[in-house]
């Protein structure tokens, strides 16, 4: 009886937690085998098992492997403009006052106000194809990099960029040697923001203005009461998210070794 | 620090203003003058003013403003009720954190707006769907925010209040909640972002009325400056509220030295 | 003379997650008389601060007796107080809020308790701040309102934890004498725990040394100063030879590394 109070003990965080999520994925498959529902909600329902038939069924017809190419491809390619456009901004913007100043209300506005309201402006611009998706996704995802790097390089401590000078370094060098491995975990945390905003523009774009991508085969499930086809969606999305967020996280850790304990921001 | 000191506050905002002011007049001199404006693709600022004053006129902008509003309180004030009694739950008792952090963590990382599509089906194209939804979206940053506020209470306090006689209502009530209150307000800057995708999402999807719906009908309908015009108001109420909540967190907790996290 | 605190054979067992057991106390004994200045001396880890909190009545002891004027002690009560080393103030009070603190929770109403709050503030010397927030507030300060706090709900016994440790040294020499002073006139009974012999042959009558963990009661040295004592008592002789003999029974338990440095 000691080892398995013992193996609870240690393992106590795993099993409590995964325990929970596991009860619920059960009581879901089996909440129609108890109670007949009344007939709204049954066209509505689903159950675990019937996702993953669904998702089995679509991966070998083949039907969802263009939808994921689609939707990655908005994604990476987002993401990615977004990293070469926010990083040297937020780095520059940090260490000019100047630009600082007169950028700070545009900024401050982009950032208080949801990406989303622009999507119908860009699918103006850009119609359905696959441009005005990336477009979502480079405009969600710009914001936490480029705000987080600026906070990186304004929070330089001084009395560190004063040392480097005094040995007669460049601002390049300062840059370098400074201000850009201060700034690192800043930005990681950043980048762990923009990869949830970049899925958010992905989703979100793709059920507006897309004939393919994930997005719009969740809202086309939706509307034909494939609710299952729908979660299997959901469930891609969650799975990515999660596994990207916890690379990053790990990754942050790494990178933050030599910090002080803060508190996280969500 | 010593950036600030180089530049006074009232430096930075008159810069600050310069700038807008420049960008703004850039933009019609240019379309005015320079560029033709071709008004299927683009539009300029005096044009947008006009619709503006417009709309608000003719009062189609408060209406839709007030639908859209309506939706966001009632979605918000449920996450409020519910997510901070759920964030100090977790908080205070580690076998609840246990056991519902992995769940919550799932959900918060995952984009719940994809169940957009199926809210509405399931609940229609009135309050109800959109509630949903913003709840679901706005729940989360105070769960987690106020979770953190609570593992975060200096345990010495809570030592004292209980040295002292004090009991489980006045630890909840003279400690944990004055602890925690940074960590709500942070948590309802992020939750406004989070509801107003909500509003937006459901609006674009499928709504006749709201701010979220004027703004895509616009663009539907190719007409540019009321477009931007919605934009701009929805664009001055979130900075707002957000800058409004950033100046309640300094007046609600005079007592901190201020640290600033976005 | 009927002892005000009694301890007989307490024993304290923690045990820490992912540690194995640490014993803090053992077969601990001590008695203390009523309006008697008493400090508790002993290496890092000794227990000192352990038995302070069984005394307070956040720890229950495994076994052994605690009684307070006969009385057995079962959680915290209004005749006991503690000035904590970290102050302890809440952050959002400001310091009158602080002060009313125990008489908020007794039940005390409003007027009462701010009447007697800035009595006691007028006489730690703070009257000029009781609007201010702890975070405006040099750590000198802090302390004195949470002495103030302490002596608010007017205890018996007041328990002291290392109160000065997290002051510099100039501020830790007023404040004792400061502290004296208010003992003077309050007549408390007062238990201290530090780890500077000089602090607690300054201030005490009594002074006990613990053994090095678990903890248990080595030595009781009496202190023959003259009261009121004042700041040049510390620069005699007599003073010397008694941080000398609390030294001597001390250095055993500080293990053979620290011993051998004379610290």
């Amino acid at each position: 009886m000691n080892t398995l109070t013992n193996f609870y003990r240690e393992r106590e965080q795993a099993i409590l937690g995964g325990g929970f999520i596991l009860l619920l994925i059960l009581i879901w498959q089996t909440v129609p085998a108890l109670i007949s529902l009344p007939r709204g909600i049954a066209l509505f329902f689903t159950t675990p098992v019937e996702v993953i038939k669904s998702f089995y069924q679509l991966v070998v017809k083949n039907e969802i492997q263009s939808h994921v190419y689609v939707s990655a491809v908005e994604f990476i390619v987002g993401l990615g403009l977004a990293i070469l456009v926010g990083l040297p901004l937020g780095l520059v913007m940090g260490r000019s006052k100047i630009l600082d100043a007169m950028l700070d209300p545009f900024v401050t506005a982009f950032n208080a106000t949801p990406r989303l309201v622009f999507l119908p402006l860009l699918i103006l611009w850009m119609g359905i194809g696959i441009w005005s998706k990336i477009m979502i996704v480079f405009v969600g995802a710009l914001f936490p990099l480029l705000i987080n790097t600026y906070e990186g390089v304004k929070n330089v401590d001084r009395v560190l960029v004063n040392v480097v000078r005094s040995f007669g370094a460049s601002e390049w060098q300062t840059m370098k040697v400074v201000v850009l491995p201060n700034s690192v975990p800043y930005i990681v945390v950043g980048l762990r923001l923009a990869i949830g905003r970049a899925l958010l523009g992905v989703v979100v774009g793709e059920f507006f203005a897309s004939s393919r991508g994930l997005g719009f085969m969740i809202a086309g499930a939706a509307t034909n009461y494939k609710v299952d086809i729908v979660f299997v969606g959901v469930a891609i999305f969650m799975g990515l998210s999660l596994a990207l967020t916890h690379l990053v996280k790990r990754l942050e850790s790494r990178l933050s070794r030599w910090r002080p304990d803060e508190v996280k921001t969500y | 620090m010593a950036f600030k000191s180089f530049f006074s506050d009232y430096q930075r905002l008159l810069l600050g203003m310069v700038s807008v002011i420049g960008v703004v007049l850039l933009w019609e001199l240019v379309f005015t003058y320079v560029i033709p404006l071709n008004p299927f693709f683009f539009t300029k600022p005096s044009l947008i003013a006009a619709a503006f004053k417009e709309q608000l006129v003719s009062g189609t902008l408060w209406k839709d403003v007030a639908i859209s509003s309506k939706a966001f309180l009632l979605g918000f004030s449920l996450a409020v009720i519910v997510g901070i009694p759920i964030g100090v739950f977790m908080g205070w008792r580690r076998r609840a954190e246990y056991t519902l952090d992995p769940f919550f963590t799932a959900l918060y990382a995952s984009p719940l707006v994809a169940l957009a599509p199926l809210l509405i089906i399931i609940f229609g194209v009135g309050l109800t769907g959109k509630v949903a939804l913003i709840f679901l979206l706005a729940v989360f940053p105070f769960i987690f925010n106020v979770f953190a506020g609570v593992k975060c209470t200096d345990r010495l306090l809570v030592n004292v209040v209980r040295s002292f006689g004090g009991r489980e209502k006045d630890i909840y009530f003279k400690v944990i909640l004055p602890s925690i209150m940074p960590y709500i307000v942070a948590g309802a800057r992020i939750a406004i972002g989070r509801g107003i995708v909500g509003i937006l999402v459901t609006e674009f999807y499928a709504a006749s009325e709201g701010i979220g719906f004027a703004i895509s009908r616009f663009g539907d309908t190719y007409r540019l400056p009321d477009m931007f015009a919605a934009i701009m108001v929805l664009m001055i109420m979130a900075v707002v509220l957000t800058e409004g909540l950033r100046k309640l967190e300094t007046f609600l907790t005079p007592w901190k030295t201020g640290q600033e996290a976005r | 003379m009927v002892p005000c605190i009694e301890a007989r054979s307490l024993n304290l067992t923690f045990t820490p997650k992912n540690r194995g057991p640490v014993t803090a106390l053992q077969g601990f004994d001590l008695q203390v008389s009523k309006g008697e200045f008493l400090t508790l001396v002993g290496p890092s880890g000794c227990g000192k601060s352990t038995f302070l909190n069984v005394l307070l009545g956040l720890l229950k002891p495994d076994s052994g007796e605690l009684s307070l004027n006969g009385k057995q002690i079962h959680g915290p009560g209004q005749e006991r107080a503690m000035v904590f080393q970290e102050f302890g103030l809440l952050p959002w009070r400001t310091v009158l809020a602080n002060v009313e603190l125990g008489l908020e929770l007794k039940g005390v109403a409003p007027l009462i308790r701010h009447e007697r709050a800035r009595e006691l503030i007028q006489l730690v010397g703070l009257e000029s701040f009781q609007n201010h927030y702890p975070h405006e507030l040099s750590g000198g300060m802090k302390q004195r309102v949470g002495l103030a706090r302490a002596l608010a709900t007017e205890p018996e016994v007041l328990l002291m934890d290392e109160p000065f440790a997290a002051l510099d040294a100039q501020t830790r020499d007023l404040m004792q004498t400061e502290l004296l002073q208010i003992w003077e006139r309050t007549k408390k009974t007062v238990l201290f725990v530090t780890h500077s012999i000089e602090e607690a042959a300054y201030l005490s009558d009594r002074v006990v040394i613990m053994t090095a963990r678990p903890g248990r009661t080595k030595n009781v040295f009496k202190i023959d100063l003259p009261r009121p004592r004042d700041y040049e008592m510390r620069l005699t002789p007599e003073f010397n030879d008694i941080k000398a003999t609390i030294w001597s029974s001390l250095k055993d338990e500080l293990g053979t590394k620290a011993a051998g440095n004379g610290i």
